[in-house]
């Protein structure tokens, strides 16, 4: 806490210590969630696995990649074959710290619920988890690392509770902002972005967000309805989450679907800005494709919707300013996720026939 | 009427050689123009009250027999496992499955599926309506679920149409999509073989060894305990001793398809570590008396549909009458087989007639082209107008 108001005074003259309260609280540094590493390390190698969607086609890892901090580099999601996604894929990176997950945030309880939601919603890898199970079953690595993370047998009890350590475990390293190596210009932008321009509003605490939804105004994406199968997934997940009118529906209403409250229509999460240098485009549906078109659409005071957050004024910034608020923003991106902490670098998923069968317990 | 070629070339052979004369004695002899009562010629199908047949809604249920819009990956059509040019089934022992599994049975003929009054191998569908959906959402075979698969139906203009014109949708439901999809299967029927000519009085539609052949089906062999009616099939479950699937000793996904399964349907655990063999009917009932029994197939249309029996053991018709001869076989729920099957003492010869017998029971493959399929497109907003 002390380090980063610090550095802000390195950065910049004159610094109003109200002003600086909020960034404060940022509090330095993102621990990883505590895990058995032998937990941990069953969960990275489930994380890379195909055969965890149910045509074997799609990993956590296929729209979580580790070079994109855990995004895939696309405006909207992939999804599962013959399906595709309405919205970004959000990065991993301090997700186990999340008070809720999804840009809705209708998942509120922890990672486990939102491992299992992901491996069995129809539209992302459509598993059968009881299929799931027999499969992993099938391989020794995970008869012998489920042992070992002392989860007995594979299970999909086991597996969920291995995902969540695994995605516990990926936290944001080396960022200037922890290491105390922020830039003038990036001291000067983290007072802008505490003071004037207003971020730290919903942008607070170490991930630099409230995990709570607000409309923006953020600009529907119009491949969204172009795409069939971006489109029908949309209708699939409106429908269930149990949206009125939903076939005539053209734009995402967020949170809504979990409140059926008209004033959070299009009201989304406030993202995580750490590792935002890997993870574009951005915003729930991937409209912005730079830093550059977020910090202008927010000088402009967000978009256009009669539900926009009040708070949300044209700000008036100069270049200067602006360049100053990006260069802040990149202060809060650390290492990359390509290591070998985080990926599972052995090509070694494969199923071995168990001998003598009959006389094998199931 | 004439004569029946065979007929006239043993008389013709009469006037050359006059040992020809005892040939064809004996085979009259044998082979009378009896009709055992068990057995009936095939008739229309019958059509549930509340899925009556219409032009509109049979092509609509074809178009979707082909679409592989109603699966999980939008790739597993019913066809995919009901291939027309293998008997509307799958040329190998058990059916091909989801991609990434492999299924754990035999996958069924659609040819005359209309008149069973219970579908799958362990009767678990009582309509083809709860037949197709099951398939479809089913984690080895379509894994598709009935949200996304009635969405993406949404989103082909023709198919809002079609649902509109047959079922009055303004979108398309997918349990009409199930229901055109049986209306479709009801006239996949086959009730002219030669076997329903001959019931219905052409003494000439049999051979001379059909004929023999069919008179031991109702007699020496007692196939007709069972396999009776018009479908050959009293529909009943019995465990013949089938012997268990060979894929699961040497093939890792039959084994793990065959555990998910174990689990799927719902085991105690002891069960599910010890069982190594289809339980069939058991799940359905989880009565010990009920382990290893699969309803009695229909015999028709069997030309086509190698190879046999619940798990595709038998390859061919001959190894099914062999297999029979011998008093069927054993698997794993020996206390369960039934006593119905006991070893028949049958000749080569008469194994012959029963094998010409049984593909009196099929008539002309039928096959079909491919309908044209029309594609997903944006939904425009007045898509309703």
């Amino acid at each position: 806490m002390i380090r980063i108001v610090g550095l802000i005074v390195v950065g910049v003259l004159g610094l109003s210590v109200a002003a600086s309260a909020a960034l404060a609280d940022a509090g330095g540094a993102i621990a990883p969630k505590e895990a058995p590493p032998a937990l941990a390390e069953l969960g990275k190698r489930l994380f890379y696995d195909e055969r965890l969607s149910g045509d074997t086609s799609l990993a956590c890892a296929s729209c979580h990649q580790p070079e994109f901090a855990f995004t895939d580099g696309e405006a909207l999601s992939a999804a599962y074959t013959g399906a595709g996604h309405f919205r970004n894929t959000p990065t991993l990176a301090n997700a186990g710290h999340r008070a809720a997950w999804m840009h809705d945030g209708r998942l509120g309880t922890n990672l486990n619920d939102v491992t299992r939601e992901m491996i069995t919603e129809t539209y992302l890898m459509n598993m059968d988890m009881r299929l799931m199970q027999e499969r992993m079953k099938q391989d020794p690595v995970y008869v012998e690392m489920f042992g070992a993370a002392g989860l007995g047998e594979p299970s999909n009890g086991g597996a969920r509770k291995a995902l969540a350590a695994f995605v516990g475990t990926i936290v944001s390293r080396g960022a200037a902002i922890d290491s105390g190596t922020m830039s003038s210009a990036a001291g000067r932008g983290a007072l802008l972005f505490e003071g004037r321009a207003g971020c730290a509003q919903c942008h607070t605490g170490a991930r630099f967000t409230d995990d709570s939804p607000h409309n923006t105004g953020v600009p529907d994406n119009p491949e969204i309805w172009a795409d069939p199968e971006r489109h029908s997934a949309f209708v699939t997940y409106a429908k269930f989450m149990g949206v009125e009118n939903y076939m005539n529906l053209r734009e995402d209403l967020g949170a809504y679907v979990r409140s059926h409250r008209d004033e959070d229509r299009r009201s989304f999460l406030t993202p995580t800005l750490r590792e935002l240098a890997w993870t574009a485009p951005y915003m729930h549906n991937g409209v912005f494709g730079t830093l550059d078109e977020v910090v202008d659409f927010y000088d402009a005071g967000g978009g256009d919707d009669p539900l926009k957050d009040a708070r949300l004024k044209p700000l008036g910034l100069v270049p200067s300013e602006k360049a100053d608020l990006i260069a802040f923003l990149g202060a809060l991106s650390g290492e990359s996720f390509d290591t070998d902490e985080y990926v599972w670098r052995a090509d070694d998923y494969d199923y071995v026939l168990i001998e003598n069968w009959r006389n094998e317990p199931n | 009427m004439t004569l029946p070629r065979t007929l006239l070339a043993a008389a013709v052979a009469t006037l050359l050689a006059a040992p020809a004369v005892a040939v064809l004695f004996a085979a009259s002899a044998m082979a009378d123009d009896s009709r055992p009562a068990s057995l009936a010629p095939l008739g229309p199908p019958p059509v549930p009250a509340d899925n009556p047949m219409s032009d509109e809604k049979i092509e609509l249920g074809k178009m979707l027999f082909f679409d592989p819009i109603l699966s999980g990956n939008a790739g597993m059509p019913c066809s995919a496992c009901h291939l027309p040019e293998a008997g509307w089934s799958v040329p190998f022992a058990v059916s091909i499955g989801y991609p990434g599994s492999i299924h754990w049975r035999n996958s069924q003929t659609i040819i005359n599926s209309a008149y069973y009054g219970k579908l799958f191998w362990a009767g678990a569908s009582k309509s083809l309506e709860a037949q197709a959906r099951s398939a479809a959402r089913g984690a080895v075979a379509g894994n598709g679920e009935d949200d996304m698969m009635e969405a993406r139906l949404a989103f082909v203009p023709e198919y809002r149409e079609r649902f509109r014109d047959v079922f009055g949708d303004d979108w398309p439901n997918v349990r009409h999509a199930y229901m055109a999809i049986a209306a479709f299967e009801r006239t996949l029927v086959q009730t002219d073989t030669p076997f329903d000519r001959y019931m219905r009085g052409e003494d000439g539609a049999l051979s001379a060894a059909q004929k023999r052949g069919l008179a031991l089906f109702d007699g020496k062999a007692s196939c007709t305990t069972c396999h009776n009616g018009p479908l050959l099939t009293d529909e009943r479950f019995y465990n013949t001793g089938v012997p268990p699937y060979d894929g699961w000793e040497d093939d890792e996904l039959a084994q793990i398809t065959f555990r998910f399964e174990l689990y799927a349907k719902g085991s105690t655990e002891a069960f599910y570590r010890a069982t190594k063999d289809d339980p069939g009917l058991y799940f359905r009932t989880k009565a010990k008396e009920h382990l290893g029994k699969f309803r009695t197939p229909s015999l028709r249309y069997t030309a086509y549909t190698a190879p046999y029996m619940h798990n595709g053991m038998l390859e061919t018709l001959e190894d099914v009458v062999a297999f029979y001869n011998l008093g069927g076989g054993e698997n794993e729920f020996a206390e369960t087989k039934t006593s119905l099957i006991q070893p028949l003492g049958l000749s080569q010869t008469e194994m012959d007639d029963l094998v010409a017998f049984l593909e009196s029971l099929s008539g002309e493959e039928i096959l079909m082209e491919e309908p044209e399929l029309p594609e997903m497109e944006p939904l425009p907003l007045a898509a309703r107008d």
